[in-house]
């Protein structure tokens, strides 16, 4: 079997897998990174966003091997011990979730939108979260949130 | 357990291809949604290590040449003149953020949905596509590529390196107007793409329209572009005629049905002709 190393949340680690295995099962069962969720099985919902190389990406549509070499974020390398990423702390203040299933990729997106358009109007987030599906808050304070860390990240 | 490739040199994806059984991947964004619940054992060929799949780049005769593994979101940040606003337009339709970060552009046209946001704005600048082979390359427009619904011309042991668009049709002014069943997220159900070029007064000397999802392949509109030309641009909606729309063969399918669609598809024309007429 192929082997495949990457850096995940800053830290080096490689894995034997089978060449079809895609990254986000090779996060949640290789390294038991859980917090990355598989919310479809049509590439739609983003639950499984995660930052390749910076860039957010869905890692249900994309082999481990392809993550090969590559700087891999997913939810868990965004706190800092236990300081919440200022987008997290404003999910939490804004009520940005209900169930959570959506959490960690809604983070993952808005994180991305916030570094390259952080000026980015209501409008412009909506329109940023269109590959991530929620289906319990109806996005009002997801947008909420996402204006708070506007100013705080 | 299955061969994965990730070559970096055209020649060796090429002698890979002049093999039976691989699988090309690009961004995967057609590729993983097909393979629902389960990834078969397949060989692949990962072709976002060439780098002659790369960049947008200006040629010497003034044409565009786009890498077949140019993603959608390198089509929006790309500076591109005005023609390419449809193929713009078009990019930022194609699902959400993630799905452009990694969706390429070769991969919409060799996966030949009729649906593919980006085939009719292609055909609206004349698009000719670049196919390679271990034997040499040859070029098709894109009209004589994409066949039918998932059938192009593409031979299995070719890869589409670039699209190649004309200068003459980079001198005029696109847009791209796409219906869908709600605002994000969505499968076409009719999608027309336009570029017109005019003289300074405004009159039209060539126009390329092309509707998309309302045949098993995007098809331009001849009758329709002999139609406009001469007109003056502000006039340029009158000319639409029903019969302009007679080639298209519009399905009924779970998103819509096939008089709906036509209807819709002349509602788009329309306004892509007039959006065109206000454009400077
Ligand atoms: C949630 C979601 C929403 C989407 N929304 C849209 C939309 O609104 N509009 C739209 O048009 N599409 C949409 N798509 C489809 C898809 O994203 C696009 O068609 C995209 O451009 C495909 O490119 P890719 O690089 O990901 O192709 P891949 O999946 O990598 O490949 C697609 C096919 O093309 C072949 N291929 C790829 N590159 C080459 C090459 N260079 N030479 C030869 N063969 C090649 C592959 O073998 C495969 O058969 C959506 C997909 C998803 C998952
Ligand atoms: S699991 Fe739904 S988009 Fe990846
Ligand atoms: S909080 Fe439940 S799906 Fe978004």
């Amino acid at each position: 079997m192929p082997t495949v190393s990457m850096t995940v949340n800053g830290k080096q680690v490689s894995g034997e897998v089978e060449g079809r295995t895609l990254l986000v099962e090779f996060l949640r069962e290789n390294l038991r990174l859980t917090g990355t969720h598989v919310g479809c099985d049509t590439s739609q919902c983003g639950a499984c966003v995660v930052h390749i190389d910076g860039n957010s990406a869905k890692s249900c549509s994309m082999l481990a091997i392809q993550a090969n070499g590559t700087k891999v974020t997913t939810i868990e390398g965004l706190a800092n011990g236990d300081e919440l990423h200022p987008m997290q702390a404003a999910f939490k203040e804004h009520h940005g979730l209900q169930c959570g299933f959506c959490t960690p990729g809604m983070v993952m997106s808005a994180v991305d939108l916030v570094k390259k358009k952080p000026k980015a109007s209501e409008h412009e987030i909506r329109e940023w979260l269109e590959g991530n599906i929620c289906r319990c808050t109806g996005y009002h304070n997801i947008v909420k949130a996402i204006q708070h860390a506007q100013q705080t990240m | 357990m299955a061969a994965y490739l990730r070559p970096k040199r055209l020649e060796d994806a090429l002698a890979t291809m002049a093999e039976p059984g691989w699988v090309v991947l690009a961004g995967g964004t057609d590729h993983f949604p097909a393979r629902v619940t389960h990834t078969p054992d397949e060989a692949i060929l990962d072709v976002t290590a060439l780098s002659e799949l790369k960049g947008i780049d200006r040629m010497a005769d003034g044409g565009l040449r786009l890498g077949a593994g140019v993603t959608w979101t390198e089509v929006i940040e790309a500076a591109l003149p005005p023609a390419c606003d449809g193929l713009k337009a078009a990019a930022r339709e194609v699902g959400g953020v993630q799905i452009q970060n990694r969706g390429t552009i070769g991969g919409n046209l060799c996966n030949a949905s009729p649906a593919a946001d980006g085939v009719p704005p292609l055909l609206s600048l004349d698009a000719e596509v670049e196919l390679a082979s271990a034997s040499g390359t040859r070029r098709l427009p894109l009209g004589r590529f994409i066949l039918g619904n998932r059938h192009t011309a593409r031979r299995s042991n070719e890869l589409l390196v670039a699209v190649h668009l004309p200068a003459p049709a980079l001198e005029a002014t696109g847009r791209f107007l796409k219906l869908g069943a709600r605002r994000y997220l969505v499968i076409s159900i009719v999608m027309v793409a336009g570029t017109l070029s005019r003289t300074a007064d405004g009159t039209i000397v060539a126009a390329r329209l092309a509707v998309g999802a309302c045949s098993a392949a995007a098809v331009r509109l001849p009758a329709l572009e002999a139609a406009l030309i001469g007109r003056p641009v502000t006039e340029a909606a009158a000319a639409l005629q029903p019969s302009h729309l007679d080639l298209l063969r519009p399905i009924d399918d779970g998103r819509a049905d096939a008089p709906y669609r036509r209807h819709a598809a002349a509602t788009l024309v329309r306004r892509c002709l007039n959006e065109l007429a206000r454009a400077a």
